[in-house]
């Protein structure tokens, strides 16, 4: 058989997946053994499924490894918007429970009047109006007894700190200006010329998203929407690849990340409607008058579910692969019962190397049909808004004459 | 205790409610590759896109047990 030019790129991108697959297997060791520092000093309660939560969470301090019992950790600036002191702006999770308008309760932090003389069971009976902080929590100074507090109300307290996630989100960016300004440089230094260095590696991925996501969806329009779909596209990828990195967090296991996503296309879908989309929702045609408020109905589930079906397809698939991974490297921690079973751990060591192994080469396929999958449905979802009758919409006229031929 | 049980057999009925769709999908795709090779393209993309819809479905029923779990 001859080879096209489609198939070629099939190879090509088959090569791309492969060599990644290939530069995972060297992170994959590293992985597979740092969460265990990490579970037998962080979490004394030996508790797994807190500890795996914690591992998937947003924080404010980005941890990097324990040596001994201290943890190497850089911490993130808390920045708070009070409408009682306006813009506040703590260095640390440290110097945020210094203040003593502050008190941490339940890993929450609460913005407090003063300390109020009820009991502790009136105070747990009003939670909206009084905390309750346990014994070794930061504001109960006097011995182990918890203490209440009078929360103040009224007060508006706003955080837009930059989290683990944020940071790791400013970090995608930047590599993305990065290497994207120098491709786009090297393609109009050499241009008419064959691609070169990091050029002709992201080509293919380039014209793969340009010909088979843009292209075929959006009925003629397409150039207008393949830099968001290429944005779009390589800023999850590259997330996902950098979520399985040690050290780093699952940036798109975070649903407010892939809601945001999400959202942006919904605003497209909306921003690109056409009179033909809105009466295919509001009045479809070509069914019979008393299933039109049904249709109405439908449609617009359909409406809302499409767009948030993305960012909880995007979310599951991500963090699914996290919970995996961690799940199978804390069986080594639960069967050998944290140390005390030294043969148990051993004994399930390979096996549960070799599955978070598998499962982690099976993330990285993960990462890029994910981004694909998005793109796609984001182009399918437009095209269709954009689509006009001139553009192949038989479906309801073929209603139409079936109608009339009985 | 209840919501983890319910929970993991509402994920396994989940994982088999996906697993018959997409393996049904599959079958045809290839069927119809083997059929017709030069679609095989327009297929492959179609294959895809309707796997990412029953995945999605599957996917709504494990974030509810997931939250039954966490909840």
């Amino acid at each position: 058989m001859k080879r096209t030019p489609t198939i070629d790129r099939f190879y090509k991108i088959s090569a791309i997946i492969l060599f990644t697959l290939g530069l995972a297997a060297g992170s994959t060791g590293v992985k597979a053994s740092s969460p265990d520092k990490s579970t037998a000093h962080v979490d004394p309660d030996r508790d797994i499924a807190k500890i795996i939560i914690h591992h998937v969470m947003d924080s404010h301090d980005w941890h990097i490894t324990d040596i001994g019992e201290t943890a190497i950790s850089l911490p993130l600036p808390w920045i708070i918007y009070n409408s009682d002191k306006g813009l506040q702006f703590f260095g640390s999770t440290h110097a945020l429970e210094e203040d003593p308008s502050y008190v941490t309760s339940h890993e929450h932090f609460y913005y407090i009047k003063g300390e109020a003389h009820v009991s502790e069971e009136e105070a747990a009976a009003h939670p909206e109006k009084y905390v309750v902080v346990a014994g070794h929590g930061h504001g109960a100074a006097h011995g182990d007894h918890p203490k209440v507090y009078e929360l103040a109300e009224g007060v508006t307290v706003i955080d837009f700190s930059l989290t683990k996630t944020g940071l790791q989100i400013l970090l995608v960016a930047l590599i993305m200006i990065v290497l994207f300004t120098s491709i786009a440089k090297s393609y109009k230094r050499r241009a008419g010329m064959a691609p070169k260095g990091v050029q002709s590696f992201f080509e293919p991925v380039i014209l793969f998203v340009r010909e088979d996501v843009a292209k075929p969806f959006l009925h003629g329009k397409h150039e207008r929407f393949v830099p968001y779909l290429l944005t779009l596209f390589f800023f999850i990828w590259f997330s996902n690849l950098l979520g399985l990195t040690p050290l780093s967090s699952n940036i798109m296991g975070n649903t407010t990340i892939t809601l945001m996503l999400a959202g942006m296309t919904f605003v497209l879908i909306v921003a690109n409607s056409t009179k033909d989309f809105w009466m295919h929702i509001l009045w479809f045609p070509g069914v019979p008058l008393w299933m039109k408020p049904l249709m109405l109905v439908v449609e617009l589930i359909g409406f809302i579910t499409k767009p948030a079906a993305l960012a909880i397809r995007l979310f599951a698939n991500i963090s699914a692969g996290h919970f995996m991974v961690l799940s199978l490297i804390s069986l080594i921690f639960i069967l050998g019962k944290f140390g005390d079973s030294p043969g148990g751990a051993f004994g399930i060591m390979p096996l549960s190397i070799a599955f978070s192994i598998f499962i982690f080469a099976v993330e990285l396929l993960v990462a890029a049909v994910q981004a694909f999958v998005f793109c796609l449905l984001t182009a399918v979802f437009i095209g269709q808004a954009l689509e006009s009758h001139d553009h192949g919409h038989d479906h309801g006229h073929e209603a139409e004459h079936a109608h009339g031929a009985h | 205790m209840d919501a983890i049980a319910g929970a993991g057999i509402g994920a396994g009925l989940a994982v088999i409610g996906a697993g018959i769709g997409i393996g049904r999908l599959a079958a045809a795709a290839m069927e119809s590759v083997a059929r017709q090779p030069s679609a095989a393209d327009a297929i492959r993309a179609n294959m895809i896109l309707t796997a990412a819809f029953i995945e999605g479905v599957a996917l709504f029923g494990e974030v509810v047990c997931l939250l039954a779990v966490l909840g």
